[in-house]
């Protein structure tokens, strides 16, 4: 009995240890990314077009939740605007790639937070400065909150399974089928109205992660999946033998912009300021090369 | 007692009476119709053979109250337009403010969440159905189960064991993603498939399946240490008794063990019911609406949060109804103790 006893004892202590253990190599990890971009920072300045560039942007009136900090809301899951690598905790995506730029030119470090889709202005100020994930500017954004100016311009696209026969040459194709959308994006926004107009009668089936509505997609459960244009082209890219394009809309297209306090004025002529210095050094149209292929990088910010 | 009851049952006819009597006199969906503005009928005239339309009009008739709105799909300044109107005994008011305003969002609000005007896989229907046919499929599951864990057979015993290990062991929502997601993408096939309605239908069926399923293989678990705790509960001398009788093992159980232990088994399934009742809302992973679903959804769409208020009535009032049903259920079977 006593054996038993020293025997779960011992096995205890093992599991235990093995948690810390995790625990502290995640830590570790954390660790690695954010050093690398303080690294990458300073590259930047070294190769530096100029080191003086942040004394160009006003920061004085700019209040941030952790000093120093840029605190961006996203939600990571989104690929190719954002998503985590392979280690699981650090995010890339061009969104990450713009927030990084953005810390660089304002002097700041910056770190994402993750966050549902859902709701996700109602966090800007309590649990981060902005939000960068990929958040179309409409007139009920903008009611909410302050918006940069645009960076990316997009388009709804309807993705269907490879083969499949479902002729879509206008939205109004739509209807009769069952279309995957992400909760609370603009592509819901613009299907639900066209539901609830009475235009197109089709049944829509939102999801939390368009991650859902790609796989009900792949199983079959669903007919087409309607989303953003870089979305798109980025599920087509990495899963050619699954997916393929039906339809883009070009009729209606949206801006991306990085929402901001409603009272965040400084912010915004901040980000702005910073914007515009990126733009000219090319840093939109090499981004978008990276993210989304030469074709598409016509379509970023000119 | 015959008092009490008398009252109650006059109670509840004149509150019958009432409502058929508010409900008749309500407007009917013409007259709702034909309040809107002319700006706007002209724009739903304009757009009657449109590829685009841009007007919403939305009519909920909600027992004795109607709500009908008619919004324009852009919130720009210039070309914006609501207007929502309420039709409650015989008129029609214009809830633009005020307490009309907060009855018209409490009637729109709850007919959502009702679900009505959808299928049966909608809303509070969908709660209740979900949860009800679980608790049936996983409470008659977990008396095998259960039977099978105290069972001397050890293969069968370990067996059931293990069943209830993995599906305590994990979290709800990844058996739901393992159903819905991993199964058919293994195996090629999709769950609408299974149905021969369209395509629009079946999916909802699809995912409603498999649901069930999850919701059943897990609850069963849970139901199945309720039902073994409850037969261990009762006492060896019965067993024994009825042993030294003559019955056999399944007639014991059947005849002396099962019928009691039934009784001891209501108040923590009642338990594992409003706790289903309330895992419903996991189902929003494979695109199913339930009540928590669907009040999240207006909360970010309208940014409203007097939504929260009939989605905690709607939950307490199906709460309050299925805990009294349990209750009578428990009386009735404790009438021999």
């Amino acid at each position: 009995m006593k054996k038993k006893l020293m025997a779960t004892f011992m096995a205890a202590t093992l599991v235990v240890s093995m948690l810390a253990g995790c625990g502290s190599s995640e830590k570790t990890e954390q660790k690695t990314p954010d050093a690398e971009v303080n690294e990458s920072a300073d590259a930047g300045t070294d190769n530096g077009v100029s080191g003086d560039k942040t004394s160009n942007i006003d920061m004085s009136g700019v209040k941030l939740i952790n000093d120093g900090v840029l605190t961006v809301g996203a939600e990571i899951g989104y690929p190719p605007f954002e998503d985590y690598a392979e280690d699981g905790t650090t995010p890339i995506g061009y969104d990450v790639d713009l927030a990084a730029a953005i810390a660089d030119k304002l002097g700041l470090d910056y770190t994402f937070v993750n966050t549902g889709f859902d709701g996700i202005l109602a966090g800007i100020g309590v649990n981060y400065d902005c939000v960068i994930s990929a958040v179309t500017i409409n007139p009920e954004r903008l009611e909410n909150a302050l918006f940069s100016k645009p960076y990316i311009q997009n388009y709804q696209s309807v993705v269907v399974k490879k083969g499949s026969d479902a002729k879509i040459n206008s939205l109004n194709d739509l209807a009769g089928l069952v279309v995957g959308v992400q909760k609370g994006t603009t592509s819901d926004i613009l299907i639900s109205d066209y539901k609830n107009t009475g235009t197109i009668d089709c049944t829509i089936l939102a999801n939390e992660q368009i991650l859902s509505s790609f796989s009900q997609l792949d199983n079959g459960e669903i007919n087409a999946v309607l989303c953003d244009s870089q979305v798109a082209d980025g599920y087509i890219a990495g899963h050619p033998d699954k997916y393929e394009l039906a339809y883009r809309d070009n009729s209606e297209p949206e801006e991306f912009g990085i929402a901001m306090g409603k009272e965040d004025t400084a912010l915004q002529t901040a980000v702005n300021q910073a914007m515009d210095e990126l733009k000219e050094e090319g840093f939109f149209e090499e981004t978008a090369n990276y993210w989304f292929g030469a074709q598409d990088s016509k379509k970023t910010q000119e | 007692m015959e008092k009490k009851t008398k009252a109650a049952i006059i109670a509840i006819v004149l509150i019958v009476i009432a409502w058929a009597a508010l409900a008749a006199a309500k407007p009917s969906k013409e007259v709702m119709m034909s309040k809107c503005s002319p700006e706007i009928q002209k724009q739903i005239e304009a757009e009657k053979n449109s590829t685009r339309k841009r007007i919403t009009v939305t009519y909920n008739s909600l027992g004795f109250i109607n709500y009908c709105a008619f919004s324009s799909s852009s919130k720009n300044a210039d070309g914006a337009s609501k207007e929502v109107y309420v039709g409650f005994a015989g008129k029609v008011y214009s809830a633009k403010e005020g307490p009309a305003k907060f009855v018209s969002q409490m009637v729109n609000y709850t007919y959502r969440m009702l679900g009505c005007g959808e299928n049966v896989f909608h809303g509070a229907k969908l709660t209740i159905l979900l949860t009800t046919l679980t608790v049936l499929i996983g409470f008659i599951l977990s008396i095998f189960l259960a039977l099978g864990k105290i069972s001397k057979n050890v293969i069968i015993s370990k067996l059931c064991g293990a069943y209830i290990f993995f599906f305590r062991g994990t979290p709800l929502l990844i058996q739901l993603f393992v159903v819905y997601f991993a199964i058919p993408g293994v195996f090629g096939f999709a769950w609408k498939d299974l149905f021969s309605a369209p395509d629009t239908e079946a999916v909802y069926m699809g995912a409603f399946v498999a649901a069930l399923i999850a919701f059943s293989l897990n609850s069963a678990a849970y139901c199945a240490e309720i039902v073994r705790a409850a037969i261990q509960s009762i006492d060896k001398g019965q067993n024994e008794a009825a042993r030294a009788l003559g019955l056999t093992y399944g007639q014991t159980m059947r005849k002396v063990i099962i019928p009691q232990s039934v009784r001891r088994m209501i108040p923590p399934i009642c338990n594992e019911f409003i706790m289903i009742l309330k895992d419903a809302s996991l189902v929003f992973a494979i695109s199913l609406m339930d009540i928590t679903t669907i009040s999240k959804n207006i909360m970010t769409n309208e940014l409203s949060y007097m939504v929260f208020i009939p989605a905690l009535i709607i939950y307490l009032i199906i709460t309050a109804f299925f805990t009294f049903i349990f209750n009578k259920i428990e009386k009735k079977l404790s009438v021999y103790e």
